[in-house]
């Protein structure tokens, strides 16, 4: 495999919606599927200082087509972005989905077929169409999103036979952590408090996040002096697969983004500051995602590997990262796959600050998948929309102090695809 | 109409072996090692020649933790939540599946994670509509 891009490729454009529920969240309560998707997609236009009839190609992403109910995308969504006549298509991945949509327009400009391609993703996981409406929509409940999800999963012998995502992505790769390090349950305990703390704490400082609310207000606002105790409490938190609790996992979000992808010379005194996009890696792998060590993951060490090739980098160079963090323990053991954390460490790094917005290590700014939320093939836009703004300084009170000049993002598109994704500043 | 063969199925015959407590698996005749469950060529090295095999559902459980509930599946509403294992097989092959003979509680699981791996033997659990791999563990 050779591994390189033919053109030097940037992100000119970038494009989110805020994330939360179409039926109850400011700015999202009463917006259509369309007009939730135009608003990322208008952004990301305007950003790069195009039309819609400027780009020569869209990827359209939705993994979910159950509530969403709009295959086809690419010409349903056509006269709500401006991109009738283009060519495109409707694919998906997963969680990784909108990533994986910039990596094949990256490889589409690259290869010379297209100069600029359109990439965006929507995913309602809060909500669905109402009956036989097309603008009213109704609560999904929690059985029925995880039976429509699952549906990413090995359905000949793990769905029919009891998998559970909670199981084998949390309290599983949790036991074998504690296992390999040496940890109790209570430092394991302490470690996800202080991570699900930090995330927190980053959605705090994002408008666009489902949840904006600190832990430390949260617990306050239930009567709890000291925040470890609301996390410790059953009530509040309780165990959805010991010893992994409720507040280290996904919130589910309705939500939209999307980017513009280009050639660099193209881009050179664009309206923005241009983003490289400088390698990838995709590797996937179905169930069992891990041989008997749950915290380590071949496919992921993969698409890191060739992704780091690609881009001829080293864990050293990263000054932001995103991992998919659905489960928070899982984040962790990619960011210490991946090198930017010391194996066994990543827990005490989290208590130690390192990985907010302002420490020495700094991930998933945005809130990650437990604060900012996460709707499926919208997600991984997210955390590339965000990795460009703190790359050009516009991250505002969240921003990192050294503006990083290459970033990573790795997203799990279920069930599963690790696809890697490098920037650089140009 | 006329009465059409049934094509022959891996998946179906993996769970009507399961259903009278056989674990069907199938063995590359190439590189030698175990798909379980069965496809029909071989996960490890992509070869086409392979051969049915059995597992023995002697296996050791590495870790066990719980699911949520209600279950993800509606399959499962009635037992959740339930005890599920990441196990390796005698035979090599790691699988996850639903633990028998512990509580799906902090203190049974605890206890279960201080005495680190168990021997575990798999068994068929009857659900409604279908029979599933489980694996017992002694109390």
């Amino acid at each position: 495999m050779r591994n390189r891009l033919k053109e030097n490729i940037v992100i000119s454009g970038v494009g989110c919606s805020r994330f939360g529920d179409l039926l109850e969240t400011p700015e999202l309560k009463g917006l259509s599927i369309q007009e939730l998707t135009a608003r990322a997609v208008k952004e990301a236009l305007d950003d790069a200082g195009l039309c819609g009839q400027d780009v020569d190609a869209v990827f359209a992403g939705n993994a979910m087509v159950h509530s969403s109910q709009i295959p086809g995308t690419y010409s349903q969504l056509s006269k709500w972005t401006g991109t009738q006549f283009k060519a495109g298509v409707h694919f998906e991945a997963q969680c990784s989905t909108t990533n994986v949509g910039a990596v094949l327009a990256a490889m589409s400009v690259a290869a010379g077929v297209y100069d600029t391609a359109l990439v965006y993703g929507l995913e309602t996981t809060r909500t669905k169409v109402k009956g036989f409406s097309p603008y009213e929509r109704e609560p999904i409940s929690h059985q029925q999103t995880w039976l429509w999800t699952d549906m990413a999963v090995n359905q000949a012998y793990s769905v029919p036979q009891g998998y559970d995502i909670f199981s084998t992505y949390n309290g599983l790769v949790a036991l074998g952590y504690c296992r390999k390090y040496g940890l109790s349950i209570e430092e394991f305990d302490r470690g996800m408090f202080e991570l699900c703390r930090t995330r927190r704490l980053h959605g705090s400082m994002n408008p666009k996040a489902n949840i904006q609310e600190k832990l430390e207000d949260r617990a306050s606002k239930e009567g709890f002096a000291d925040p470890y105790d609301y996390w410790r409490s059953d009530k509040h938190n309780p165990f959805v697969s010991w010893p992994s609790r409720l507040l280290s996992l996904v919130t589910t979000a309705d939500g939209a983004s999307a980017m513009v992808i280009t050639r660099a010379d193209l881009a050179k005194g664009g309206k923005s500051k241009p983003v490289g996009l400088k390698g990838f890696g995709i590797s996937y792998s179905d169930l069992p995602w891990y041989g008997e060590d749950p915290t380590y993951w071949e496919f992921d060490k993969r698409a890191i590997d060739t992704a780091f090739d690609m881009a001829g980098i080293k864990a050293a160079d990263i000054g932001y990262l995103h991992t998919h963090d659905c489960s928070h323990i899982s984040s962790i053991c990619t960011a210490e796959t991946l090198g930017y954390l010391e194996h066994g460490k990543g827990l005490q790094a989290a208590r130690e600050g390192r990985l907010r917005f302002d420490g020495d290590r700094p991930m998933s700014t945005h809130g990650g998948r437990h604060a900012f939320g996460h709707a499926w093939g919208a997600s991984a836009g997210t955390d590339t929309y965000e990795a460009v703004l703190q790359m050009r300084g516009q991250a505002g009170a969240r921003q990192i102090p050294k503006v990083p000049e290459i970033s990573v993002i790795h997203t799990h598109g279920y069930a599963m695809i690790g696809t890697v994704v490098v920037l650089e500043g140009v | 109409m006329p009465d059409i063969a049934e094509q022959p199925s891996t998946l179906r015959s993996y769970y009507e072996g399961l259903a009278k407590g056989v674990f069907r698996a199938i063995t590359c005749k190439d590189c030698g090692r175990y798909t379980f469950p069965p496809t029909g060529c071989c996960e490890h090295c992509g070869s086409w020649n392979v051969a049915p095999a059995e597992v023995s559902g002697e296996a050791t459980l590495l870790f066990a933790t719980h699911n949520i509930s209600p279950a993800c599946h509606p399959r499962f509403e009635k037992i959740a939540p339930y005890v599920y294992g990441h196990l390796r097989l005698k035979e090599g092959p790691i699988v996850q599946a639903i633990i028998l003979g512990a509580k799906a509680t902090p203190e049974d699981l605890g206890r279960l994670f201080a005495r680190g791996p168990v021997p575990a033997k798999a068994e068929m659990l009857q659900m409604d509509d279908l029979p599933v791999l489980a694996f017992r563990i002694a109390t």
